[in-house]
């Protein structure tokens, strides 16, 4: 979705949001209620244009004591006086209950889910929530939850920097605009980008090249009890009844390759492409189907297959301090 | 940014800003106003990108004509007719969300600057909804979201704008009522390049006939103790000394002087007038003032001059003596100035009068009356008057002998002064109507007169009317045949008409009347009886605060959305049974509370039973009930009574 560019009134609020008395001062925990002292509000700028129309309608009507048009300004002023008490009681209420998002390697937009409701019996249509350049409109009723998916463009793995995502409206006349930034300090990973050109897995550190031929979905080499993580495709179901017990098929390919993927093994590569030549193989390697193991520097992980190892392995890449 | 409008907020938009256009282009002449209307329809109509150059050609066109059309001259009307034409210039640019906002904030200008022009109850009936629609496109660009569907009108959003002005009542109105108004203005105002309806300083015979048509008031009054009779209502206005042979003006006799001693022969009558404005600046008063209304001044030859043009309906109150001696003694300067005669011009004229006066010996007021009767033996009244020749009052005295109140004074001050009779003219109002309802006097635009004041040695300045010498027989057409013919309402309509007229001067009294002078004894009921302006800062504190409580509080209380009818049952009946000593416990579900409630009342086990169960059918299965059900089940709920309360009904 295009994001509006900010006006006047916007940019300023943002470069003050950075003052230390801007509420909230720090990062905090969920759910999060919006109450009416971290509230803001200021005119857009068409509010802005409009109050000068006024104030010269104002001028003009006090001059030649025009009450027509004296009544006239007094009550649009009110109408816009109002709408800010309008925009104000819309926004608080409101609590974050929920944030979560799926990891995404770096490069990738990750889409963060927010979960909101509200407390009461008003209606909170029009409200915006926005986080850098990007935006997400979404509309809160009484008694409802609502989750607003705010996609956000990644760059760097690890831990991704959310510093502050603005809740606003402009209902219900555009004149003004009450936020309320919120900092969950919720932690959502980014995984490292995987290296776009495909290297081969480093089979069998090095030796037996000779049997690769083989591959999943050939013949069993040989059954072996089942153990965790291994994939429901695995298991050898007449025989586990037989035997009473699961048995897991090991194919040829399977037994032999439990590859080592080895951070010293990189040696000559930049400690970037390391990272991403290593991600790019736990990926191979788990999109093969094949158990690994996963050395980085001070630590080993596996040998094991499966998501929750590939996560694990893809996590300690994330976290990998920054060369 | 430059995103497109979708049609329909586009729809929106324009509406909003022709409904301000509308109050204004009534002000605007009425051949531009339809230039403008049929260009906006064209603009409307068509939305397409116009090339830069076009649109800029098209700028200087419609600029240039709307100030050639007001000979080239700036004043309130060619602003108004110029801030029209950008407004309708505007919609040819109005292409994404950020033209729409700015075209609709320029349109909130258009009823303010209709409001200079004129403040009457059709304007501002005009105007208000106006702005009511330009709130409502104002929600509808609020909550248009790029690339979403256009947000759609409902009866919602219609509600959303009426309550947001019912809302912004109290404040508005404190503010109106209580925010300090200005004693005088700061700088004054534009006068119109092309003049109102009023009467003019200057007097050329025949030019009337157009304000006769008019039967527009000019002024509304209301007697304080007491009315006259119609036939002793005579309104001055202004004064002309000066004659050129066509044209009566005010000419160099100023009238900064002392005002003449005034003796008033009959008991002074105290009135009220409420003016509509002329953007001229004399107040009509009535004959013989007795001194000046407020924030005005009175000159030696008894016109009353206010401070500033009249440019919006004003109130004053001033006395007046129906009869009184005028004048001790006529300064030099003013009986030159009454005496003088365009030279070479009316021969016949001049040899008649001095034939009179030869006649007369001395006897001024003798040849007052000769003339006078001459004129009721031989002269007529019309409407319809012949036009004249170079020697305009030798023509109509002689060869025409018709005319009207113009013609009648012109040349009986030049048969006066030809005489060697001070004299001079005098023009206002005469008579009035007086309407029904609210008792007050109507003058209106038709009721303009002329006539004459000639100076009696001994006696001061005397009214001579001498168009009311006229023979009544000789009268042939009249203003009133003229307002008849006119009008559009037959004369069955006149109660309707004095209602309506009734009903506008309550509107000028309580709302254009308000100014600062009023403000200041508003606080009068508090024991204030002039309250300074800092009395008035804090009214206004005071009063905005309390309408602040009032609109905070009705916005606090939210929107509460309409139970469910089940629901509401469900939760009477609930209060029923705990009232009987049943509380059902927050985290008890309806089924396993119906079953502890069979138990307890065993001899509506059944009933109640069925009635949780098919509430919780209803609560959780949803879709699974007709409306016909959900009705039965409300009922139900709504007609069950508990009998006996369960012994020692445990929480």
């Amino acid at each position: 979705m295009a994001a509006r560019a900010l006006d006047l009134v916007e940019r300023l609020s943002e470069r003050l949001a950075r003052l230390p008395l801007v509420r909230p001062r720090a990062a905090e925990p969920l759910p999060v209620l919006i109450d009416r002292r971290r509230v803001y509000i200021l005119p857009t700028g068409f509010g802005l244009f409009l109050s000068a129309m006024l104030a010269t309608m104002l001028v003009g009507g006090l001059n030649y004591n025009n009450n027509p048009a004296l009544l006239l300004a007094f009550v649009v002023m009110a109408v816009a006086h109002n709408s800010l008490v309008h925009a104000h009681l819309t926004l608080s209420g409101i609590r974050l209950i929920a944030l979560h998002a799926e990891p995404v390697h770096a490069g990738r937009p990750i889409r963060l889910r927010f979960t909101f409701d509200a407390a009461g019996q008003r209606r909170r249509p029009g409200l915006e929530l926005r986080a850098g350049d990007e935006e997400a409109f979404f509309d809160l009723m009484p008694g409802e939850r609502t989750e607003v998916v705010l996609p956000l463009p990644t760059a760097r793995r690890g831990w991704l920097p959310l510093d502050r995502v603005r809740l606003c409206t402009v209902r219900p006349f555009g004149l003004a605009r009450a936020w309320s930034w919120l900092r969950p300090d919720t932690r959502l990973l980014v995984y490292p980008a995987p290296e776009t050109k495909a290297v081969p897995l480093p089979d069998l550190g090095g030796d037996g090249q000779a049997t690769r031929a083989r591959s999943h979905g050939e013949q069993p080499h040989q059954l072996r009890d089942y153990r965790s993580g291994d994939t429901l495709r695995q298991v050898a179901w007449k025989s586990s009844a037989r035997m009473d017990r699961l048995l897991v098929r090991e194919y040829e390919a399977t037994a032999r390759s439990e590859i080592e993927l080895d951070w010293h093994a990189l040696d000559p590569l930049p400690h970037e492409a390391r990272i991403s030549r290593l991600t790019r193989w736990v990926l191979e390697a788990e999109r093969q189907d094949r158990r690994f193991s996963l050395r980085l520097p001070g630590t080993r992980l596996g040998p094991a297959s499966g998501p929750e190892h590939r996560h694990a392995c893809l996590r300690a890449l994330a976290l990998m301090p920054h060369g | 940014m430059a995103e497109r409008m979708p049609p329909s907020v586009r729809r929106w938009c324009l509406a909003a800003a022709m409904a301000c256009l509308v109050p204004l282009l009534l002000q605007i002449r009425g051949e531009l106003a339809l230039g403008l209307l049929a260009l906006a329809a064209f603009g409307i109509a068509v939305p397409r990108t116009w090339p830069a150059a076009l649109r800029l050609l098209m700028v200087v066109l419609v600029i240039g004509y709307v100030v050639a059309s007001h000979s080239f001259s700036i004043g309130r009307d060619t602003g108004s007719a110029l801030l029209a034409a950008m407004l309708v210039l505007k919609i040819f640019e109005t292409r994404d969300l950020r033209d729409a906002r700015s075209l609709l904030g320029f349109s909130m200008f258009a009823p303010f600057a209709a409001f200079l022009q004129d403040q009457g109850p059709l304007t501002m009936a005009l105007a208000f909804p106006a702005v009511g629609l330009l709130l409502l496109a104002l929600s509808v660009l609020a909550e248009h979201r790029p690339g979403a569907q256009a947000p759609a009108f409902n009866r919602r959003r219609a509600g959303l704008a009426a309550a947001a002005i019912g809302m912004s009542l109290p404040l508005a109105l404190a503010g109106f009522w209580l925010f300090p108004r200005l004693g005088s203005p700061m700088w004054g105002m534009p006068e119109n390049a092309v003049g109102r309806s009023g009467l003019s300083d200057q007097m050329t015979p025949d030019e009337w006939v157009e304000m006769f048509a008019d039967d527009t008031p000019a002024l509304r009054v209301r007697f304080l103790d007491g009315e006259p009779t119609r036939r002793d209502l005579y309104w001055r206005a202004q004064v002309l000394w000066d004659f050129d042979g066509r044209t009566w003006s005010r000419g160099a006799v100023r009238v900064s002087g002392r005002p003449p001693a005034v003796q008033p022969r009959s008991p002074v009558l105290r009135y009220e007038v409420s003016m509509e404005p002329t953007d001229r600046r004399y107040l009509p008063v009535l004959d013989t003032p007795m001194g000046p209304p407020v924030d005005s001044e009175i000159g030696s030859d008894l016109t009353v001059r206010p401070a500033r043009p009249v440019s919006s309906v004003i109130r004053y109150e001033a006395r007046a003596a129906l009869r009184a001696d005028v004048g001790d003694e006529l300064p030099a300067f003013e009986e030159r100035a009454a005496l003088s005669l365009p030279a070479g011009l009316n021969p016949r004229t001049r040899a008649l009068a001095e034939q009179w006066r030869a006649e007369a010996a001395g006897d001024d007021e003798a040849v007052v009356r000769r003339a006078l009767a001459w004129i009721g033996e031989e002269f007529s009244y019309s409407l319809t008057v012949p036009p004249s020749g170079r020697d305009a009052v030798d023509d109509f005295l002689f060869e025409t002998r018709v005319g009207f109140c113009q013609h009648f004074s012109s040349a009986f001050a030049n048969l006066m002064r030809g005489a060697g009779i001070p004299t001079r003219v005098v023009i206002g109002y005469a008579g009035g109507y007086r309407n029904p309802y609210g008792g007050y006097w109507v003058v209106r635009s038709m009721d303009a007169h002329a006539w004459n004041e000639v100076w009696l040695e001994g006696r001061g300045w005397v009214r001579v009317d001498p168009t009311a010498a006229v023979a009544p027989s000789r009268v042939l057409d009249t203003v009133d045949d003229l307002a008849r013919a006119g009008s559009l309402l037959p004369d069955t309509l006149t109660p309707l008409r004095d209602f309506g007229d009734w009903m506008r001067r309550g509107w000028n009294d309580f709302v254009l009347g308000f100014n600062a002078s009023r403000q200041a004894s508003l606080l009068r009921p508090l024991g204030i009886d002039q309250a300074s302006a800092g009395q008035l800062g804090l009214a206004f504190a005071v009063g905005a605060g309390l309408a602040l409580a009032i609109t905070l509080w009705v916005l606090m209380r939210g929107q509460p959305t309409p139970r469910h009818p089940v629901e509401a049952a469900w939760r009477e009946w609930l209060r029923r049974l705990r009232r009987a000593g049943i509380d059902k416990a927050v985290h008890e579900p309806p089924l396993s509370f119906g079953a502890r409630l069979a138990a307890l009342l065993p001899a509506q086990a059944a009933q109640v039973a069925g009635l949780s169960r098919r509430y919780a059918d209803w609560r959780y299965a949803p879709g699974g009930s007709t409306p016909a059900e959900e009705a039965q089940l409300a009922r139900d709920l709504r007609d069950f009574r508990p009998h006996a309360p369960g012994p020692g009904a445990p929480p």
